[in-house]
């Protein structure tokens, strides 16, 4: 892939989550100040991961990537919170949403029925694998995002429980 | 004059306490940052606290710095639906009661024009949304068609999970019928080949249903060792996802997709 491409691909991954966690952002009833900061560290986040996984550039598997990812979005939910007069969270989780794996977590289902639709022991068996693959990828990439995102909150107490004084 | 160790005193600033603690609950506050702001404002106000906090009910004891004697007010979790904005506003609450040294009777004034706070307008939050899981589809690699579909499916879907809410239709059937809404018109796509990604529509078009607050606040709960709130805001959300899984295959099952 040329480097043009990828920035391309960069940005556009990181305006769609910008977009996305805005409208997440607008369910959990987020103050409207927050938004642009919200959709700024999805931005970065999704950016993040998506430079993470590219086998040109960072080749790493997606549970990792999405760990990594989410602690930076974390780490920046934590340091723009007080700038914004919000808690951590208000940050995070709307720029959290747009990582989460739809798919594996839609494929999931998509083989548990499958496997329900049929007996036979070698076609029970291989739509079993893909729930039993795209579950377990679906389950660690939540695991990772979120404990990626709660980490900085942890560890820099102070600052995430003085961010709306 | 009444002092902070007053009987009174002690039951008017449990009950307080109790009310904030339980409307922060409600809307979303985490353990660590209930029990974080109600202990700096029992220190503003001159008091000793003890805070229980169980998945529906919050109880709160308030004590003399004598610790001779205690009131105890316990209330239930208020219904009010996830919001940061009140989050934002209760904790901005607590620093203005331990910085700027409030009465009760002030911050009791306070609290009361928080609970007066509206929610974002719901067509605002409609399109909003319909934008976020389009861009969502996008993200896992759906075409134009398939975010045009997600949008409509989302738009629809949406729009009847807010009329069902605002009937008072118990929230699980509310969650299982938007999800089938949005399931059976995306659903579309695959039916009339619209599109190179049906299937990535038909994905992502429930996902704006997701209970993604519940399950990140389980882990911060488990986290600061809240265990039984941690599993108490797991189960629920489990509950809604596995709703929402239940319309999405409905959905699939009425409409007889061809892997079926």
């Amino acid at each position: 892939m040329m480097w043009n491409d990828i920035f391309i691909n960069i940005f556009e991954d990181g305006f769609f989550a910008a977009i996305a966690a805005i409208g997440f952002s607008s369910i959990s009833n987020t103050p409207r100040r927050a938004y642009s900061t919200c959709a700024l560290i999805a931005a970065v986040g999704h950016a993040i991961r998506y430079v993470l996984t590219q086998p040109e550039l960072g080749g790493l598997h997606i549970i990792p990537a999405s760990t990594v990812a989410a602690f930076a979005i974390g780490m920046f939910a934590v340091l723009f919170a007080s700038r914004i007069k919000c808690p951590a969270e208000v940050c995070f989780f709307p720029a959290l949403l747009p990582m989460i794996p739809g798919m594996y977590a839609y494929r999931t289902i998509e083989a548990l029925l499958l496997c329900l639709y049929h007996t036979r022991e070698e076609v029970f068996s291989h739509y079993f694998y893909l729930f039993a693959f795209n579950g377990l990828t679906c389950t660690f990439i939540i695991l990772g995002m979120v404990i990626g995102a709660t980490t900085p909150v942890f560890l820099l107490k102070k600052l995430s429980f003085t961010a709306t004084r | 004059m009444s002092m902070p160790g007053d009987s009174t005193v002690l039951r008017q600033t449990a009950a307080f306490l109790a009310e904030y603690a339980s409307l922060l609950l409600g809307c979303g506050g985490t353990c660590i940052r209930i029990e974080k702001n109600t202990k700096r404002m029992a220190e503003a106000f001159g008091v000793n606290l003890d805070i229980f906090i169980m998945p529906d009910h919050v109880t709160v004891s308030v004590w003399n710095t004598a610790q001779t004697h205690a009131e105890i007010a316990q209330r239930r979790t208020a219904h009010c639906g996830i919001s940061f904005d009140l989050n934002t506003r209760l904790s901005q609450l607590s620093w203005k009661i331990a910085d700027n040294r409030l009465g009760l009777p002030a911050a009791v004034e306070h609290f009361e024009g928080i609970k007066t706070t509206k929610p974002t307008g719901k067509w605002e939050v409609l399109i909003l949304t319909s934008f976020a899981n389009a861009a969502f589809c996008r993200l896992f690699g759906g075409d134009w068609f398939a975010m045009l579909i997600v949008f409509i499916s989302t738009l629809t879907g949406y729009r009847l999970k807010q009329i069902m809410l605002e009937d008072g239709r118990d929230v699980r059937l509310t969650f299982l019928c938007a999800s089938f809404f949005s399931a059976s018109i995306s659903a579309g796509g695959h039916i009339f080949h619209i599109g190179s990604t049906p299937e990535l529509a038909l994905g992502t078009s429930v996902l704006y249903l997701i209970p993604g607050v519940p399950y990140i606040n389980a882990v911060s709960d488990m986290i600061y060792r809240h265990y039984l709130c941690a599993f108490s805001r797991f189960f629920d959300a489990a509950v809604l996802t596995a709703c929402l899984s239940a319309g999405l295959c409905a959905g699939m099952l009425m409409l007889g997709l061809k892997w079926f």
